[in-house]
Formats: structure tokens, sequence, C-alpha cells
């Protein structure tokens, strides 16, 4: 199947890349907090060596959306945040 | 970014509650005039800037913490990449961290540029936000 959109630059992959840090460091709840960092971080981790352009744009796009996904799972979790922090925020 | 948005304003309200008063400034707008003289000039807009070595120290220790950077390599002069192997997304990830530690947003352009402990020791020593 081939892609009409061209596959992102290193720049927008970088920006997507802090954009989703950022994005994961908005949630509440330490636990989805950490998650959504290390599930990022592995994520592009694990593409980094991809050489296919079609492949590259679609693992691009699978991160806007991820993007957009967490960018409101944050504002929701914001509305049902944890009362008492975890543990591991106060040692 | 609609709570970043209410952050924000709730924020700039305090900064002029608190702000220092001008008592020479007496112009026939002085109202408006005072409040944006008290905001430009409020200490927690304007910031103040941190000590370079103190800043040094700081970014130093951030890195050796970073969990892929051997300590013993970490000198004030390092290149992320050259001196410490380290990739771009390694970067980015060093950058976000030295964000925390400081407690202000480097922005995305800025960020892109920093790819060593000098520079990131110039800007953040630089910018009046970082504390």
């Amino acid at each position: 199947m081939a892609s009409l959109v061209p596959p992102p630059g290193r720049s927008e992959v970088l920006s997507l890349f802090r954009s989703l840090l950022r994005t994961s460091r908005k949630f509440a709840d330490y636990n989805i907090r950490e998650y959504a960092k290390r599930r990022t971080i592995d994520a592009f981790r694990h593409n980094k060596e991809l050489s296919d352009p079609t492949v590259i744009a679609a693992a691009f796009s699978e991160g806007k959306t991820q993007l957009e996904v967490a960018t409101r799972q944050a504002v929701v979790y914001s509305l049902y945040a944890p009362k008492v922090k975890s543990v591991m925020e106060i040692v | 970014m609609a709570a970043r948005m209410a952050l924000l304003k709730h924020l700039r309200v305090s900064v002029v509650r608190f702000a220092p008063q001008n008592p020479n400034f007496n112009t026939p707008f002085s109202s408006l005039g005072n409040l944006l003289q008290r905001r430009r000039f409020s200490d927690e807009v304007r910031g103040s800037f941190l000590d370079k070595s103190e800043v040094t120290d700081r970014v130093v220790t951030v890195v050796k913490n970073f969990q892929k950077v051997d300590p013993s390599k970490v000198t004030p002069n390092a290149h992320f990449q050259n001196d410490l192997g380290l990739d771009s997304l390694d970067t980015v990830e060093v950058v976000m961290a030295l964000e925390e530690e400081f407690g202000f947003e480097i922005p995305d352009n800025e960020a892109d540029k920093i790819n060593s402990i000098n520079l990131a020791v110039d800007f953040i020593a630089s910018h009046p936000q970082a504390k």
C-alpha cells in the first residue's frame, strides 16, 4: 500500500517525541504519568531503526493519534485525580 | 490547553497583587500605568538570573543522573552526542529533565540547539525564569 503522505523529517519526529513527553507530565496520577513517559520513550526507541518511508509515516501518524488521546485523557483524568499521592511521589 | 490558560491567568493575577508599589508614578493614566509598570517590573515576571556556577553544578548533576550516561564522563564541557554517546532522543530526554530541574519550559526551537552541557548552562543562566 503506497502512502501519499511524505515521511516526517527528523525535527518533526523529535517535536512529536517532545510533545508526547510534555503531555505525559500533565497526568495527575503518578502511575499513568510514569507509564505514558515510559511508553513514549520505549516506542520511539523501538521504531528508531525504521527505514521504509511508508512505515515511518504510519508510525508517525500513529504517534500523532496517541498524542491526541493523551492530551484528551490528561484533561479527563484531571477531573478524577487521585486524592492521595502515590507513595512513590512521597519518598 | 484550557486548564493551562486558566492556570496562567491565575498566575498573572497573583503577579500584580504581590508586585511592589511605585510611589513616583503620577500620570493621568496612573492606574493603568501602574498596573503595566508593576507587571513589567515585578520580580515574578522578570525573575532573576541564576549564578552560572550553580547552574553548571545542577546541570551536571541532572546529566549524571540520566541512566544512560557514565557519570565519570560528565564534565562541564561534555558534548551530549560526541562525549556522552547520547542520541537525539536521549538529548530530548535530558533537556526535558533540565526543564523539570529548573522549573521552566524551554521552547522547541531553543531545545533543539542544546546539544552540550555548555550550551545548556548558557541558555539556563541567561533565562530569567529558571529557578
